[in-house]
């Protein structure tokens, strides 16, 4: 029975982790749309290795720190999928600038 | 990736991936790391197969969509009149080679019908290896093999070798069968896919099961819905056989497509003896029809003797058929009349 009670807890405690998780990946995620924009004002490739690579690195070190559960290359694969994620939002703002410079290209007679 | 690719050439792959407009999945493994690739761009596999640190590109989509269980996840039924093709009926079409007189086409006719196929096959226009062979009677051979079929209550399929003859055989055909040199005659496939009657569509001696769907892809691209695949053998290292009956593409395509899959047992092997043998596993293996060369008298046929059966045989491979076929759940010709011949 107290197992079974602290199992709930504990689940109630992931649950309310997550929500933080979402939150921060959102915040992440509206970062990397800026990052996408002025990229794109720069003329600089969506996909830059080395900056994937400093990431990476960035955040292995503050995981070592930690000495948790979690190895290093967990968090570099959990990384890989959300720089992934980073690299479409990416993608798809490059998309929707190209269509509209068409659009706007053959509106002005381009 | 391969094991010992470089940081800088996985880095490669992916700059160009990205900017072929593909979003990127890295995985980083144990020993190796694989990229998965999706998008809606137009990437040639084989440029990326071709940079270094690329171990091997694997494509997951089909280049073939309305061939595909993808695009269309129930079975196909073809319906042709009171025939339904695909559905849980083998259905068997057989005759002989060509037509070759009134007498051959009707007394094979009636002993088709007898043993319970359900379309008659026979060719007019025959495509020989040989400029030398007998090359059919043509519109005359048509006119033989619709009367027998009428005579006896059966479909008929006839080959259609060139687009020429498309409209001639439809005024006699219920079904136009594309054989296997022209599999990949795609102008005919085009003039077909515009037709509105089914064709059976032979595999091509050396084609691989995606090229012989991406054949009928022609055909259904076109609007024509109602393709029959049909596996007759193709070449190998082997001598004894005339080919290598693949009954492997049974299940295989079955998986792939929703289109219907017929095995023909006699050109794969080529020799009457060992037709049987193999239409008994064509069926066992889920094929959901057969077609099989039956001569009234294959010593004198004009073409193909070797590997046309005799009535009796066929009779008796019909009667093998009818306790197989239940073993996996279809039926075959379940008419008394079919009874009556398997009695005898």
């Amino acid at each position: 029975m107290a197992a079974e009670l602290n199992l709930e807890a504990l689940r109630n405690e992931i649950d309310q982790i997550d929500e933080v998780i979402v939150r921060l990946l959102d915040s992440r995620a509206r970062c990397a749309y800026a990052v996408g924009r002025l990229k794109h004002e720069l003329g600089r490739p969506i996909y830059e290795p080395a900056r994937e690579a400093a990431v990476i690195a960035h955040v292995r070190q503050v995981n070592q720190a930690l000495g948790g559960p979690l190895d290093g290359d967990a968090v570099a694969r959990l990384y890989e999928r959300i720089m992934d994620e980073a690299r479409r939002i990416q993608r798809l703002e490059a998309d929707r600038d190209a269509r509209d410079k068409a659009k706007s290209d053959s509106e002005a007679g381009l | 990736m391969k094991e010992r690719a470089s940081d800088t050439e996985v880095e490669a792959v992916i700059a160009s991936l990205v900017e072929m407009g593909m979003d990127v999945h890295r995985s980083t493994g144990a020993s190796r790391i694989v990229l998965g690739v999706v998008g809606g761009g137009k990437a040639d596999p084989r440029l990326i197969e071709l940079m270094a640190g690329v171990h091997e590109v694997l494509r997951i989509t089909q280049p073939y969509k309305l061939a595909s269980r993808t695009f269309k996840p129930e079975d196909t039924i073809i319906t042709i009149a009171d025939l339904r093709i695909g559905g849980d009926e083998v259905i068997v079409i057989a005759g002989p080679c060509s037509a070759e007189s009134e007498e051959q086409v009707h007394v094979t006719a009636a002993a088709v019908k007898r043993a319970g196929a359900k379309i008659l096959r026979g060719g007019a226009f025959k495509p020989r290896s040989s400029p030398y062979s007998f090359q059919g009677m043509g519109e005359a051979g048509l006119q033989l093999l619709r009367s027998g079929a009428n005579a006896h209550d059966l479909k008929l399929v006839t080959e259609v070798m060139d687009a020429s003859q498309i409209e001639v055989i439809g005024k006699y055909a219920d079904i136009y069968q594309v054989g296997a040199r022209n599999m990949q005659n795609f102008t005919l496939l085009r003039e077909l896919g515009r037709t509105r009657k089914p064709i059976l569509l032979k595999r091509g001696i050396a084609a691989t099961m995606e090229e012989w769907l991406l054949s009928a892809e022609y055909i259904l691209a076109g609007g024509n819905t109602d393709v029959i695949l049909c596996e007759r053998g193709i070449r190998t290292f082997e001598t004894f056989t005339r080919n290598t009956l693949d009954l492997s593409a049974i299940p295989i395509v079955k998986e792939l497509s929703h289109l219907p899959i017929f095995v023909d047992p006699s050109h794969g092997m080529g020799r009457r003896d060992k037709v049987a043998p193999m239409a008994r596993a064509a069926v066992a293996a889920g094929a959901d029809g057969l077609i099989i060369e039956v001569h009234n008298d294959p010593d004198h046929a004009l073409s193909d003797g070797a590997q046309s059966m005799f009535p009796s045989q066929f009779d008796r491979l019909m009667a093998e058929l009818r306790i197989i076929a239940p073993a996996i759940g279809r039926s075959i010709c379940l008419e008394p009349v079919a009874r009556r011949g398997w009695a005898r």
